[in-house]
């Protein structure tokens, strides 16, 4: 008897998290969690996890039947500690309750924040260079500039780039950041690029909202180093894209 | 602090910490279930005296091979602790399951390419590889030293006692073997996903309330970087199949020595893999296995510092 409860349990187990991956793969939210280049590893654990629940379901019918044709309750197996179960019901009971959202500015206090990173492998630059320049998101600008010796030549193109609001201290009265999160695995190793956005209705903006903002692009100098800034011709809000992050 | 300002601060925490929590948990899943599978079907499949076979006794030969065997079980860290576990419960030698442990988090195909991919096929991967080869194998051999095996595993794993998995009753035909092997997966994969469970709780807390930044800011200077670079690894406990990706984002702030002692140190140590390792070894030899690659990695990230700033 003992057997078929932790059977049980841990058959229904398997099946919630079957359906709490199911679910987030459908409704899009896997990439607010990991880089989309594992969704199909998640779905490949989906479709395992059903696997799994199928045949511990099947295991307790069979070890049922056994029951009835022997006629008596002979318990001689040996389950591992039921307690073992109750561990999974954790990121269950996370992913239910609290309720879902991609990382924020709120992270930036223990993530920092980032104006330029070596976040390249050298060939990617190339493909960069050719997009055209209102195409590149702020990674892309980021990494022009922190790889190209000459930047003066990206002054001027146009920019048109979506990202969230971040007011810093560090900015000028008319200025903010618009950032986005840079995911190369999961949200674990999440860090947050920035570029500085010049825009006489600064103040009117909120911490957090999604805008895009479509200017010009300026050079200045950001702790010690060259980075991108923008002066915007409009700021409009947008709604969170489907990726929240970029990714690498 | 008002209170109302207090409630918000602590909600956007928890919002931080149920994100990348969810993070580590979602990309752990996929690879922890590999693991759980491949011991579910050499439980089944795999018997003791082909072990022996193949596999020598001589300690050396042992642990040079144990460290050899990621390339034919690709697994990362979360999927080789139940796959050593089952193979010591096959008889696998101490020496060459611990070097096995530690080595095929990164020797093994898939790791090799996405490194490759990161850092193309240069320095950073040769001596990835040769290192993680290099400390896996001398510390499969100071683990050889110890002749008897109950000294090092939990009493679970030695000889005497046989049930650790969960149906007793074999089966011989095929389809019955698959579905035995199907419930130890099942059953392993509870058994060790309640210590990812927890490391992943315990890592996404320590990045709630730990700054990264303020880390890195430190992290300057030969010695001090290797740390930095080690306690990093530790701290975020990111797979050893991507962890690449995240290097990546260290060189140029980082020296080369310092990324390498991350890449070397992170898919042997990390939150949650020690946690798992407590449920194969005693607490001791716990300390030793995570001590000594610490000691080695820090050593081999120095050297790197040292000679070629």
């Amino acid at each position: 008897m003992q057997t078929r409860m932790y059977r049980s349990f841990q058959g229904l187990l398997l099946l919630g998290l079957c359906i709490f991956f199911a679910f987030k793969a459908a409704n899009g939210q896997l990439t607010w969690y990991i880089n989309s280049r594992f969704i199909p590893l998640t779905i490949f654990g989906i479709i395992f996890l059903a696997v799994l629940a199928q045949v511990v379901f099947t295991e307790i019918k069979r070890s049922r039947q056994h029951e009835l044709e022997a006629g008596h309750d002979h318990d001689h197996d040996h389950a591992p500690a039921p307690v073992n179960l109750w561990f999974m019901l954790v990121p269950l009971l996370i992913g239910v309750l609290i309720p879902a959202r991609p990382l924020t500015s709120s992270a930036f206090s223990t993530k920092g924040l980032n104006t330029n990173t070596p976040l390249v492998s050298a060939d990617s630059s190339v493909q960069v260079f050719e997009t055209d320049s209102e195409k590149r998101n702020i990674l892309d600008w980021v990494k022009l500039f922190n790889l190209e010796e000459n930047t003066s030549q990206f002054v001027g193109q146009k920019a048109s780039v979506i990202g969230f609001v971040y007011f810093d201290e560090s900015l000028g009265e008319d200025q903010f950041f618009v950032s986005r999160f840079v995911v190369s695995c999961c949200a674990a190793d999440a860090f947050a690029l920035a570029i500085p956005v010049e825009w006489h209705g600064t103040s009117d903006l909120k911490q957090d909202s999604w805008v895009l903002v479509k200017g010009t692009i300026e050079s200045i100098t950001l702790n010690d180093k060259v980075a991108p800034l923008i002066v915007a011709d409009s700021v409009i809000d947008a709604p969170i894209p489907s990726q929240p992050y970029l990714f690498p | 602090m008002t209170p109302a300002g207090f409630f918000t601060w602590l909600w956007d925490r928890l919002n931080v910490f149920a994100t990348v929590f969810l993070g580590i948990f979602v990309e752990a899943v996929p690879y922890l279930l590999l693991g759980t599978l491949a011991s579910g079907l050499v439980e089944v499949f795999l018997d003791r005296d082909q072990m022996s076979r193949w596999i020598s006794g001589r300690p050396i030969a042992a642990a040079v091979s144990g460290a050899f065997m990621g390339m034919i079980f690709p697994v990362c860290e979360c999927g080789v602790v139940p796959l050593t576990r089952r193979l010591f419960h096959k008889g696998l030698p101490l020496s060459a399951g611990i070097s096995f442990l530690l080595a095929a988090p990164v020797l093994n195909p898939i790791v090799i390419l996405s490194t490759a991919a990161a850092f193309g096929w240069g320095q950073m991967l040769f001596w990835r590889i040769g290192l993680s080869l290099l400390i896996a194998i001398v510390t499969g051999l100071i683990f050889s030293v110890e002749k008897e095996a109950g000294n090092v595993l939990r009493p679970s794993l030695t000889l005497s006692n046989e049930h650790i998995h969960a149906n007793p009753e074999s089966e011989n035909s095929f389809p019955g073997k698959i579905r035995e092997a199907l419930l130890i997966t099942a059953d392993e994969f509870f058994e060790m996903g309640r210590y990812l469970v927890f490391g992943s709780v315990l890592a996404a807390a320590l990045q709630t309330f730990i700054s990264q930044s303020a880390l890195l800011t430190i992290g300057s200077g030969p010695v001090l970087s290797v740390l930095v670079m080690l306690g990093l690894a530790v701290l975020l406990s990111i797979c050893s199949t991507v962890d690449a990706f995240v290097a990546l984002g260290f060189v140029g702030t980082f020296s080369f020595g310092s990324v390498l002692s991350f890449l070397v140190f992170g898919p042997m140590v990390d939150i949650k893999s020690v946690l798992m390792y407590l449920q194969v070894f005693k607490r001791r030899s716990v300390f030793y296995i995570v001590a000594i690659p610490f000691m080695m990695s820090l050593l081999s990230g120095l050297v790197f510092n040292y000679l070629f700033p």
